[in-house]
């Protein structure tokens, strides 16, 4: 199973998420804005990270860029996650670096396919 | 047809997709979480419950997606409020849902289940507000909060600044709202460390701090502003759902001002918000008060250290309160007392000049006023001493300046005349029970005793030795003192009296001899513990006798009656007035004439002697002389405090 970094600043979706996490097997750290989100990425530890989009302090897409943008970091896994769901998102999520995207509310099922995936893929 | 000025942009429709599918999720989210626990479990109707919640759920998204286009085109207010119409089927479908969940939580006291079935029903609720009138500005491709929206001072006012602290942008929001309508300023920060930062960097009267965030929790945010000198005066108000009581009363414990329930009831985030910054002004007025009384302190320390300049409490004294009263009467009592120290000052210039003036006319024209004494200059009297010179004498013996080898300094010895301590034996230890008592007086206006001893028969008293002219000398050589210098002597005097009266010693024989000025205009009063000795010859049968002097001796000391300090004290005010006048106010042809007059006798006031006197001078003299002790000052504090009202 894998260490997952949360990345989302709603309680209620930093809560329900991680718990359904962690009963699929995974642990679970948590950043509530995008900057602190880019200081736990490069902390290290992490084998994936969730982030959400809409993010205060810098929002998802710019988190992703300086993920990406730090060493060794080139390559994680992220996942964006969006309650908007606009046309377009998707692109903008895998133009910022992201490996896939998903929509709110999250179908869990679906979500952890695509983690495994991903997962699989990185090792 | 909707008219063109009713449709939406683009990030309006994408913020409405968030802000509607958001509470979505949570619902999802949670009933799917709680359905993983409900399978099986022997309440069947939960699993049911859920089931129906979930569908709901998905209803809510099919009617947003088919509203609120993907590509943010083609939408209205009008399909927005349309929207909101049809979606209050699949909430009352998953309200409904969640009575039933709550119902069996409650049955099973299962708090766990509970908490989350709150937790939907809330975000439930959501699904039915006015998002088109609530929602945010746009902002960006996905309407998102940056630093700017995080940190935005929503409005200036004057009722106060609040920061919100919460982790959920959409509380923030309605808080914000809420609050800038109430005409506050708020800003809000968005966890606990950007709380703590903006805390300290600027000045709030209130902090809303939400309890459950993620980092630094509210419960650390609320002891760490208490901790903090910078920010513990700050009021902290806390927010939290209701199932969090434990966490609550610790809050509470910790200093949190009052608690704020989700969701915000605005009559009740009026009145507690309201409360809390009126507490907070009061709390500034006490603080700043509290500052001002500061200064007031440390302008007394600068009296204290001769340091005070006047006008330093002009700011303060400008203030109308109690305090800016204290600081105009400190500032002009300081510069009262600075006048009285200048006043001082210049009496004892005045006295210093009328000793030197008196000291050169006795030097250039006069003969020494001392007869020749029993002891020639040279004598080597005991071990150590050496004397020098005849410097006095008096009924009591004679005084020589000596000179001590064994300490190489001057002194003064007084060699009492056989005859005073004879016929009693127990005399002398009396007397030398006095001179232990005199010794414990140290003051600058006070002669000094060392010790006491017995040389070829005759007790004499070891003294410092003061280079300098007696009162008596003075008035004899200068006719009278003025005003001025009279009272430089007064208040040295008094000053002398004070200090042995509080170490129990009476001196009973003051008088203008007993008076020493040195050069420098300083007061010395000798023979405190000697002049006992002379008591027992005062009594009137023993006239003949008289070994003190009548002239300064109270009534109640002449009739041998109880003598305490109020007789030093009239002591002292006879020999004021013959400074003042350059005579005695009771003359008698021999002792029983002059008891006779200081018994019944009432002399002209200095004043009605010399009329450029002044008055309350005057009046002060003959209050010293009062022939009853009770209408005297009460002592010779007293004495000094009516001196120093004087100038």
């Amino acid at each position: 199973m894998a260490h997952v970094l949360l990345v989302e600043d709603n309680e209620m979706n930093r809560d329900m998420l991680s718990r359904r996490l962690i009963k699929a097997g995974h642990t679970v750290s948590m950043a509530f804005d995008g900057s602190q989100g880019v200081a736990m990425a490069r902390a290290g530890g992490h084998d994936i990270i969730l982030m959400d989009m809409s993010l205060p302090v810098i929002d998802g897409w710019e988190a992703t860029r300086q993920i990406r943008g730090s060493e060794g970091l080139a390559t994680i896994p992220i996942i964006a996650l969006t309650a908007h769901a606009m046309a377009g998102d998707r692109d903008k999520a895998m133009a910022a670096g992201c490996s896939d995207y998903d929509t709110k509310p999250v179908e869990i099922v679906r979500l952890l396919d695509k983690m495994a995936a991903l997962l699989d893929g990185a090792r | 047809m909707s008219e063109p000025t009713r449709a939406l942009s683009a990030a309006q429709v994408s913020a409405l997709r968030h802000d509607l599918r958001t509470p979505v999720n949570h619902i999802v989210g949670y009933c799917e979480l709680m359905l993983e626990d409900a399978v099986g479990h022997p309440d069947g109707i939960r699993e049911s419950a859920l089931r129906a919640a979930i569908v709901g759920a998905r209803d809510v998204i099919g009617l947003i997606d088919g509203t609120l286009s993907a590509s943010g085109r083609n939408v209205t207010r009008d399909d927005v409020v349309a929207l909101q119409q049809r979606l209050r089927t699949p909430h009352d479908q998953i309200m409904a849902a969640v009575d039933i969940l709550a119902s069996s939580a409650m049955a099973g006291a299962d708090d766990a289940f509970l908490s989350d079935t709150v937790k939907v029903r809330k975000a439930t609720g959501t699904l039915l507000i006015d998002h088109l009138q609530e929602q945010r500005p746009p902002n960006g491709p996905a309407a998102g909060p940056d630093n700017a929206a995080i940190a935005t001072a929503v409005r200036v006012t004057g009722r106060g600044r609040i920061l919100v602290v919460d982790d959920v942008e959409e509380n923030r929001d309605v808080l914000s709202r809420l609050l800038s309508r109430q005409g506050y300023q708020v800003q809000c920060a968005a966890d606990g460390l950007e709380a703590l930062r903006m805390a300290a960097d600027a000045s709030y009267d209130l902090m809303l701090l939400d309890i459950r965030m993620p980092g630094l929790d509210g419960q650390q945010v609320l002891r760490r502003v208490k901790q903090d000198p910078a920010t513990r005066d700050l009021p902290v108000v806390m927010i939290s759902a209701a199932d969090d009581l434990e966490t609550i009363a610790a809050c509470i414990e910790a200093g949190a001002e009052d608690l704020l329930p989700k969701p915000f009831d605005p009559v009740i985030l009026r009145a507690r918000v309201s409360a809390s910054v009126e507490k907070k002004r009061l709390r500034n007025r006490e603080v700043d008060y509290l500052r001002q009384v500061d200064r007031v302190v440390e302008a007394a320390i600068a009296v204290e250290r001769g340091q005070y300049t006047t006008g330093s409490l002009t700011a303060v004294a400008a203030r109308e309160d109690a305090i800016g009263h204290l600081a105009r009467v400190f500032d002009a009592m300081a510069a009262g007392v600075r006048a009285r120290e200048e006043r001082l000052n210049d009496q004892v210039d005045t006295l210093r000049r009328e000793i030197d003036e008196a000291q050169w006319g006795a030097a250039s024209g006069g003969a020494s006023p001392l007869d020749p004494g029993t002891l020639l200059p040279g004598t080597q009297f005991g071990e150590r001493y050496t004397i020098t010179r005849v410097v006095g004498r008096g009924g009591m013996g004679t005084v020589y300046k000596a000179h001590d080898r064994e300490l190489s300094e001057d002194i003064a010895i007084k060699l009492i005349r056989p005859d005073v301590l004879s016929g009693d034996p127990t005399l002398v230890d009396r007397f030398k029970s006095e001179i232990r008592l005199a010794r414990r007086i140290s003051h600058r206006n006070v002669v000094r005793t060392h010790d006491f001893g017995e040389w070829e028969g005759a007790c004499y008293v070891t003294m410092e030795y003061v280079e300098g002219i007696t009162v008596r000398d003075l008035i004899d050589m200068r006719g009278h003192l003025s005003a001025t210098a009279t009272i430089g002597v007064a208040r040295q005097l008094a000053a002398s009296l004070a200090v042995a009266h509080e170490q129990g010693v009476v001196h009973r024989d003051i008088k203008p001899q007993n008076l020493l000025l040195d050069a420098a205009g300083v007061l010395k009063v000798m023979d405190f513990g000697i002049a006992r000795l002379a008591d027992r010859n005062t009594v009137l049968t023993q006239a003949g006798m008289l070994v003190g002097t009548p002239a300064y001796m109270a009534p109640e000391q002449l009739m041998a009656e109880d003598v305490d300090a109020r007789s030093d004290l009239y002591a002292a005010g006879i020999t004021l007035y013959e400074c003042l006048t350059g005579s005695l106010p009771y003359v008698g042809e021999n002792p029983f004439a002059l008891i006779a007059k200081v018994l019944h006798h009432v002399p002209p006031t200095p004043h009605e002697r010399r009329p450029e006197i002044p008055l309350p001078l005057s009046a002060l003299v003959m209050q010293l002389m009062a022939k009853d002790a009770g209408d005297r000052p009460a002592n010779a504090v007293a004495m000094g405090e009516l001196l120093a009202q004087l100038g």
